[in-house]
């Protein structure tokens, strides 16, 4: 795969920068007034962003270090150091955070994997062939994605009771139970995907088919590593939805030692929020800060990715 | 879209290469063999439960699945179809079959006290009623086997005296052709002692032993626990007149409708019990969503204040997005890259999080946000700062994708235009407004379309916020936040009656609406116009 | 066309040596678990299920359930699975229908209307000498429509906390207990004088003392202690009075009542030394003691000259699922296994609620469980019946209305018709 040499395309197709004739001057060379009127205003305007994006970010970080945790007591700046709700994540068998954390990471990769790879092979087909229904498919395909599952919860319910008598593996209060339920959504990053797929040339799988490839391959081998990037994007953006699903989970997973994330941690808050405050918080750093770095590495094939073609936010 | 134009001329032309063959093809038919095989297998492992169990609509889904999939694979036919159908089935059997059922839901009064059918709702009434009257006898109990026979072995509390029970009656047994020790039998001459798993496994519905009832002259003597009480009952259903009676007062209960229920009514009007039972009622749960006053004019506020909320929430995310994103999009500005890592946090930290750490943000006295302000606005106490808090915490939640977005646009369209655009004269806001605006929102349009319908269905940001409140004495079913889909859920998994039936209807239309709208959209901004 | 047919061919051929596998797996299972019952499911549950008797309860309560239910798998030799259920009533009655709910499910007793409405649970028969070995007020609320459905293991109402700097004394009057409060907030020692939740939403279960002090009352009761839904109290005479009253100690008033004071923050304020006293129950207890301040715990009093303040008493109790798997040990578990002074004093030294059980109260000897069972003890039972479920919402919007400021008399009205209307349509 290495010989297609896919990486210096993919540089091309996902850096942000795109062509960039606007180097008229640089910052350094304007002075006094002129830099403020073009450039400096700029930076006042960041920073005012940065201050309204951050100071809620400080506020969770505060409490978790706060060892009294209480919603009263909390402030932006930390008045005191301390790590016991830390601790307390980890030693209360009652909140597994550790257990949820693990539950949460196997359904998210799964989930992710799963759907990207189902969108990734629909997408081909919607950009490639031409076909009877295409654009209806298409079309119902996005109608079906705004349906929020849950206004089906009570149907889902009962269909997954139902199976579980059956398959007791993929019933309630089951983790295979509740990625496939969140398979159901396999086809939400479609469209993203499929945008990306047009804008690879087709005369490469043409001249891949002269060679004697069959579609498969075509697909496989040369398709797919092409669009890597936006696979990691959808994959991203996947993965922060199916952190942040909440209500589904809520209804299928009861049981402590199968619970995501959202469910545990909404229990904790809602058990107590004034006392749990502090644990609340603690849990809630450690939940994002993967989300965050994942977030800052792939940050360049994100703001690629999300403008050719999305359609889910 | 320009993005893509300029990709195109960007991409490398296709390496040339030959790609093997004989591996190539081997490979992947021991993948479709082996895969195909594997679900065939598991379908086949499944059906032999599910004919005992004869759950023949799951048999058939099952069935169809593997016959789809084989027929899709096994040719060398049909080849869209290879790519389309694994996501497909996924959607079809967890998303649309649901959506149907919720259909075929939204035609029942299923709810709470309705969630039984009606013998069972009978049974339990009449099974509710039993009692231990007076001088009833409370017994030791043990079960014994003799052949596939049942009996229970009692022995009396008080006395101390041991019975054999069975649906024909009471026996005394013989004291010496038992051992009695605790109070029951452990051993007894012509029977087996079954375990107290046995028991209970016996004792599982439609098990030998579910409903086991012993008849006395005072009643009937049923198992409790490792136990057996004598209960009597003075009910009594007719099938016949499809009534109950109450043989003591000689009042009899029929079924008198009251709403979209039934409830078994004595001719005073005094109701047996609060016990109902689930029909189908065809359409009069969407009669009774389009003309019942209270829910119509629920219905029409919440229908606005939805709307309201979807344009507002993408409208404010999207201009603070644009705002930043044109501020922060010149070379020329150092620290580029640390702006734009710092305003992606709030939209990577996961949203459950940042909504429940917001909501407490609101508290009018201990707040973050009374305090940094210096404000003593009471929040989510009053329907209007309330809608604010929701639309200020969604702004915080999504501008940084609105910025990013748009930081993507803007510096996809080509700059020779703006070039031309300042050469022709036009100022610095002029060609924004006249050539940059008009290019992006071109190419952002169908993302503000999809997040105006995410939005519209938004049920996170309403719930785990306000719930929906502040309410109004004056109506507790509708609160001053809340958008269709939170309406939808307090109706059905709510802490007053649930009513999983009506709110299915109410899903129903809410799903109708949202495809309506989306359709609109798309047509009105024509974002699908090169879908082709 | 003969490359189909060989695709095909192995295809089948690797289908059948899956069904294979899996169903030699199902054999091995079945002869372990002999009396199959004629039930042909395969694999071995996972997660849940496998217990022979699975209780569900909420995540405070998870620790003392699985104590007793530890004890009772070992007596009876069998396993035993305890699960913390979020929104545990709702979940139950949801997972009930559906014939996967647990075999025993624990919650207080104002369940019981809903639950027995839907057939949820099924009634106890409990001998009546082991009937009289609990508090009559807890069996009173759990006994509905004449049967006994929960065995009570646990009473608790709302008391009086009070920060012994501040507010030293026992009380005869909430009058005295404001002004003691009022004399700290003006001294600038604390910022609230009573922290009693209200919220945006109102708390009817806080404010029940009060309202009833000052006159009112919710649901009629029959000669037997049973409530009347027929007789809605909000909206007459005296709910109007407590209204005007509760107006009094309003925002506008003497501001001892606020909404900004709610379920999140009114234990905080008052354990951080900024309330002098607090209305709470005795979840409240250990954040109190760990918060090292002087305190005292007391019955709240009534106002001076008016009725005495009836807090609702609630009871935790066990019940018996009516369409459980496990239904002998289920009732065995409820009458026999919890049922005794020793899984009763388990339950009591874990969950730390005032005993039901009258024989595990006379060992006590802690001050502050003792003030706690009186407060219980003259406490009403919180009303079970279906009626109920109609009122809290808009009496609490109600509450938090008149605390805000509006007029009393205007919004305990409307809230008295809103609910007679709410219940008239069920």
């Amino acid at each position: 795969m290495a010989q297609n040499s896919p990486g210096k395309v993919t540089a091309t197709v996902v850096s942000p920068a795109g062509g960039g004739p606007v180097q008229e001057l640089r910052g350094d060379e304007l002075k006094g007034a002129r830099w403020w009127a073009e450039v400096g205003w700029r930076h006042i305007v960041g920073v005012v962003a940065i201050v309204y994006a951050v100071i809620p970010i400080l506020y969770i970080i505060s409490a978790s270090l706060n060892p009294l945790g209480s919603v009263a007591s909390t402030s932006i700046i930390p008045s005191q150091f301390s790590l016991v709700n830390f601790e307390a994540l980890f030693s209360d068998p009652n909140r597994p955070f550790a257990r949820w954390f693990l539950n949460t990471l196997i359904v998210a990769v799964v989930v992710v994997l799963g759907q990207v790879f189902f969108s990734a092979l629909a997408a081909y087909a919607f950009s490639r062939f031409r076909f009877k229904g295409r654009r209806g498919g298409l079309l119902t395909l996005l109608l079906i994605q705004m349906f929020p599952q849950f206004l089906a919860a009570v149907a889902l319910f009962q269909m997954f009771t139902q199976v579980g008598e059956v398959v007791p593996a993929i019933g309630l209060d089951t983790m295979a139970g509740y990625i496939l339920l969140l398979l159901g959504g396999a086809l939400g990053q479609v469209w993203l995907i499929k945008g990306f797929f047009d804008s690879v040339p087709k005369e490469l799988d043409e001249a891949a088919t002269i060679d004697g490839c069959g579609h498969a391959q075509v697909y496989f081998k040369i398709i797919l590593p092409l669009v890597r990037p936006i696979l990691a994007v959808t994959g991203l953006l996947s993965f922060v939805g199916v952190i942040g699903e909440y209500i589904m989970a809520s209804i299928f997973l009861r049981e402590t030692t199968v619970k995501t994330l959202a469910v545990g941690m909404y229990g904790i808050i809602e058990a107590d929020r004034s006392n749990n405050l502090g644990v609340f918080a603690a849990a809630a750093v450690l939940t994002a800060l993967p989300v965050i770095l994942l977030f800052q590495y792939l940050q360049r094939f994100i703001v690629g990715g999300i403008t050719s073609g999305a359609v889910k936010g | 879209m320009e993005l893509t134009a300029s990709r195109r001329t960007q991409a490398e032309p296709p390496p040339d290469e030959k790609i093997e063959q004989g591996s190539s093809k081997t490979l992947p038919m021991v993948v479709k063999i082996v895969a195909l095989g594997t679900i065939g297998g598991l379908a086949a492992a499944l059906t032999p439960a599910l004919l005992s169990q004869q759950r023949w609509a799951f048999l058939i889904a099952i069935w169809a699945i593997v016959g789809a999939l084989v027929f899709v694979y096994a040719t060398k036919r049909y080849i869209p179809a290879k790519y389309l159908l694994p996501g497909a089935l996924f959607l079809v059997v967890f998303v649309v079959y649901p959506i149907l059922m919720t259909f075929q839901l939204s035609t029942t009064n299923f709810g709470d006290g309705t969630r039984t059918d009606k013998e069972t709702t009978i049974a339990r009434i009449i099974g509710g009623s039993a009692q231990q009257v007076d001088g009833a006898r409370q017994f030791g109990l043990s079960v014994g086997q003799a052949g596939t026979d049942y009996t229970f072995l009692l022995v009396d509390a008080e006395t101390g005296d041991v019975f054999a029970g069975t649906a024909d009656g009471l026996a005394p047994l013989d004291a010496g052709s038992v051992t009695v020790e605790n109070g029951v039998v452990t051993e007894a001459e012509g029977y087996t002692l079954l375990t107290k798993s046995e028991i209970n496994t016996l004792s599982q519905r439609d098990g030998p032993l579910d409903g086991f009832a012993v008849p006395t002259e005072g009643g009937v003597i049923k198992a409790q626990g490792f136990q057996a009480v004598e209960l009597y009952t003075p009910l009594e259903y007719d099938q016949a007149t499809d009534t109950i009676t109450n043989t003591e007062t000689g009042t009899t209960y029929t079924p008198v409708q009251v709403g979209d229920r039934k409830y078994f009514t004595s001719e005073s009007g005094e109701r047996l019990s609060n016990q109902s039972w689930g029909e189908n009622i065809g359409f009069d749960n969407y009669v009774r969503a389009f003309t019942d006053p209270r829910i119509s004019s629920d219905f029409v506020g919440i229908f606005l204040w939805t709307l309201a909320f979807a344009v507002l929430s993408v409208a404010t995310t999207f201009f603070l997005g644009l705002l930043l994103a044109t501020a922060l999009n010149d070379d020329r500005m150092k620290g580029q890259k640390i702006y734009r890592s710092v305003l992606l946090l709030p939209y990577a930290i996961p949203g459950f999080i940042s909504l429940l750490v917001w909501s407490g943000f609101y508290n009018t006295e201990f707040g973050l946000i009374n305090d940094l302000t210096g404000l003593s606005i009471n929040w989510f106490g009053d329907p209007f700062w309330a809608k604010v808090a929701i639309i200020g915490t969604n702004l915080w939640m999504g501008f940084p994708y609105m910025f990013l977005v748009c930081t993507g646009a803007l510096q996809a369209i080509p700059g020779d235009l703006k070039e031309a655009a300042s050469i022709d004269g036009a100022s610095g806001f002029v060609n924004f407004r006249k050539i940059t605006f008009p290019l992006l929102l071109v190419s952002v349009a169908p993302l503000l379309v999809s997040s105006f319908a995410f939005n519209f269905n938004n049920f996170n940001a309403i719930f785990l916020l306000t719930e929906g409140g502040p309410f109004s004495p004056a109506n507790p079913t509708a609160g001053g936040t809340d958008i269709l889909i939170s309406y939808t859920y307090r109706l059905a998994f709510g802490s007053s009656a649930q009513q999983i039936g009506f709110a299915s209807a109410i899903s129903v239309i809410l799903f109708v609406l949202t495809g309506v709208l989306a359709a609109v959209q798309f047509r009105a901004t024509r974002a699908l116009e090169d879908v082709n | 066309m003969r490359r189909i047919s060989r695709t095909l061919a192995i295809t089948a051929s690797v289908a059948i040596f899956a069904a294979a596998c899996s169903s030699g797996d199902s054999g091995g299972d079945a002869t372990d678990g002999d009396t199959g019952g004629g039930d042909a499911t395969t694999e071995a549950p996972p997660v849940r299920g496998d217990e022979e008797l699975v209780i569900w309860t909420d995540a405070v309560k998870l620790d003392a359930i699985q104590a007793v239910a530890a004890k009772f798998a070992t007596d009876n030799d069998i396993t035993v699975g305890v699960q913390a259920v979020t929104d545990t009533r709702t979940a139950f009655l949801t997972a009930n229908a559906a014939g996967n709910g647990p075999d025993v499910v624990v919650g207080a007793h104002d369940w019981i209307g809903q639950l027995v409405q839907n057939g949820a649970i099924d009634p106890l028969q409990l001998s009546p000498s082991d009937i009289a070995g609990y508090a009559a007020t807890a069996v009173q609320a759990t006994t509905y429509e004449g049967q006994l459905y929960g065995l009570p293991y646990g009473v608790e109402a709302i008391a009086l906390y009070c920060n012994t700097d501040y507010a030293p004394d026992t009380y005869a009057s909430l009058d005295d207990v404001i002004a003691a409060g009022q004399a700290a907030v003006d001294a600038g020692s604390v910022e609230v004088q009573l922290s009693q939740p209200v919220g945006n939403d109102g708390d009817p279960y806080h404010m029940e003392p009060i309202y009833t002090s000052a006159g009112g009352y919710l649901f009629g009761q029959n000669a037997d202690g049973t409530y009347n839904a027929d007789d809605l109290g909000v909206g007459k005479p005296g709910s109007i009075e407590a209204a005007k009253k509760i107006g009094s100690l309003g925002e506008s008033g003497s501001n001892v009542l606020r909404r900004s004071v709610s379920g999140d923050n009114s234990i905080a304020l008052f354990t951080e030394g900024n309330a002098a006293c607090l209305i709470s129950g005795p979840w409240a207890l250990a954040d109190v003691r760990k918060a090292d301040i002087p305190y005292s715990v007391q019955p709240i009093p009534g106002f001076a000259g008016m009725n005495p303040a009836v807090p609702f008493m609630g009871a935790q109790a066990f019940y018996v699922a009516s369409n459980g798997q496990n239904k002998s040990f289920a009732q065995e578990f409820v009458t026999k296994g919890v049922n005794n002074v020793e899984a009763m004093t388990t339950l009591y030294e874990q969950a730390n609620l005032v005993p039901a059980l009258l024989a595990v109260r006379d060992g006590i000897t802690d001050e502050d469980t003792l003030k706690f069972a009186a407060a219980a003890d003259g406490g009403a039972p919180m009303p079970a019946i279906p009626a109920m479920a109609e009122v809290w919402t808009p009496l609490g919007q109600a509450y938090s209305a008149i605390v805000g400021g509006s007029d009393p008399e205007t919004s305990i009205t409307q809230a008295g018709d809103t609910i007679a209307a709410a219940i008239a349509a069920s």
